[in-house]
């Protein structure tokens, strides 16, 4: 329930700041990919990842060169 | 000549290089064979056969000279651009020469045709497309996989031994886990990606084979990388397994078969098996899919968006127009979790050679309803599928997907990983799980593919 009042509020709001119109039927597509995307991109935004450098440019042909 | 259309790649290669096999018969039947099976499959959505034989009448005596392949519709052709399975594909394309295209005429192989792919490459599932979905050879009801669908149907379905697909989150290794062929997906930038329409841009999407068996991938491989993609013994191999979703939200057949597989595959190279942890592996499912979203939005504008073709699924429509929706904040933090998912593989690559879990954890589900039963309930197949697919893709380790059992009339797949750069390492374990198994998997073929054996479970 908290996912779709989320969803409720965030959906128009965001679709609307871009100036993105969307039909019906779009909007049930969107609605089913935030239920299924959010709460672990919450998680995600949960993670304390304070102490890893992001590789800048990762080669990702090879290993990261400081193990 | 329908003996020569049902040999392998390299059988075909060698007949071929024997003068046991002339090249331009192989093509007309194989053009011919095309024309009478695929309209029940929808695997190959265009033909040339004029560029063919004028691809075979200028074909060099190469590893492939008069082979017939399919490409995905993935790759520009210089006679053809790219449609990405959609009637709009956001983003510039025209006919040209990909570097796929190039490694393929390079080694005289022979393209007949254009394999039918997931629209905009969005889904595991091939059951959605601009040409209509292709049909999965051992069940037209059934998926075929995705995003490579029509290389996986076409192959499984014998009309050509070989394909090139593109896998940028698991898009090779899906289709051929559910076709019941090999699949390669190589560590990221080893395998021609020119003249994609991502190059340059993705840091998840690399070209490689599906074939028939490990054999017929190191051919293509070897083509595709531009490289010789040697044998060796996979001999005392260290095979990493992992506890969590990922391996035990499985179907109870798919687990059984892959768990038996990796058994086999240990007593065959004389190895061992050891547990191994990758804490952050449902973290890492997620920052592919957001990592290789972003990566896609650079040629959007909202106009555009508000102006996409009304032939465009809804579905593709409605996707694309979350895409621009997801915060900036979790593509930073993604990033973050792919660096540390490549540090844990390196430790974890220090104890093993290989990850071993199924490559997918049912088996083909119908194309009108793409969900599957796990133990933890129903899943859409997408959400299910991107569990065990999306982690080469992220950290750029190369992954293959092999056959190793079937339930219901269906192929069941292992995936095996390793560190980056030892794919020639993968080739040699799916072919030691080939030969522990006596190759039942690999010469298992629809009944529809004259020639080979049933599939019985």
């Amino acid at each position: 329930m908290e996912a779709q009042s989320n969803a409720d509020d965030f959906i128009p709001a965001g679709l609307a700041a871009y100036g993105i119109e969307a039909d019906e039927i779009e909007l049930a597509v969107i609605r089913a990919a935030h239920q299924t995307f959010w709460p672990p991109i919450l998680e995600l935004l949960d993670l304390d990842t304070s102490e890893i450098p992001a590789e800048r440019d990762p080669d990702l042909s090879q290993a990261p060169p400081s193990r | 000549m329908s003996e020569a259309l049902d040999l392998s790649l390299r059988q075909q290669a060698a007949a071929i290089a024997a003068g046991e096999v002339d090249p331009g018969e192989l093509l007309e039947a194989t053009l011919e064979r095309i024309d009478g099976r695929n309209p029940a499959l929808n695997a190959v959505v265009e033909t040339f056969p004029e560029r063919s034989r004028e691809m075979l009448a200028a074909a060099p005596q190469g590893p492939l000279h008069g082979v017939p392949v399919v490409i995905k519709d993935e790759w520009p052709l210089p006679w053809r651009a790219q449609r990405f399975g959609a009637a709009e594909m956001l983003a510039r394309t025209a006919p040209g020469e990909s570097g796929p295209y190039r490694a393929l005429r390079d080694a005289g192989a022979v393209i007949v045709g254009v394999g039918n792919m997931h629209e905009l490459g969005a889904s595991s599932t091939g059951s959605i497309s601009v040409y209509g979905p292709a049909r999965n050879p051992w069940d037209p009801e059934r998926c075929p996989g995705g995003s490579s669908s029509g290389p996986a149907a076409a192959v499984a379905a014998r009309l050509v031994a070989g394909a090139v697909g593109a896998d940028g989150i698991g898009s090779i290794r899906y289709p051929a886990a559910y076709c019941g062929l090999t699949g390669l997906k190589p560590t990221f930038g080893r395998s021609a990606m020119e003249g994609h329409h991502m190059a340059g841009v993705s840091s998840t999407i690399v070209s490689g084979p599906l074939c028939l068996d490990a054999g017929d991938c190191r051919l293509l491989g070897s083509v595709l990388f531009g490289e010789e993609l040697a044998s060796g013994d996979p001999g005392g191999l260290r095979i990493g397994v992992i506890r969590g979703d990922v391996a035990e939200d499985v179907a109870p057949p798919v687990r059984d078969a892959c768990e038996a597989a990796i058994e086999e595959l240990r007593r065959e190279t004389g190895g061992e098996v050891r547990e191994i942890e990758l804490p952050e592996l449902a973290a890492a499912t997620l920052a592919t899919v957001l990592i290789a979203n972003s990566e896609s939005l650079g040629g959007i504008t909202p106009e555009h968006l508000n102006d996409l073709d009304p032939e465009l699924s809804p579905i593709g429509r409605g996707l694309l127009k979350y895409r621009v929706l997801l915060p900036a904040v979790a593509t930073i933090r993604s990033q973050q979790v792919r660096t540390l998912a490549r540090h844990t593989l390196a430790r974890v690559f220090d104890d093993v050679d290989v990850i071993a879990w199924p490559t997918v954890p049912a088996v083909a589900p119908p194309l009108e309803a793409p969900i599957v039963e796990l133990p933890s309930g129903t899943l859409t197949a997408d959400e299910a599928n991107v569990r065990g697919g999306a982690l080469a893709n992220l950290t750029g380790i190369p992954a293959i997907s092999v056959p190793v059992g079937s339930a219901e009339g269906l192929p069941i797949a292992l995936q095996l990983q390793a560190a980056w750069g030892r794919d020639e390492l993968l080739l040699d374990a799916a072919g030691a799980i080939e030969r522990a198994n006596g190759r039942r998997w690999v010469e298992a073929a629809p009944p529809s593919a004259r020639g080979a054996e049933p599939l019985e479970a």
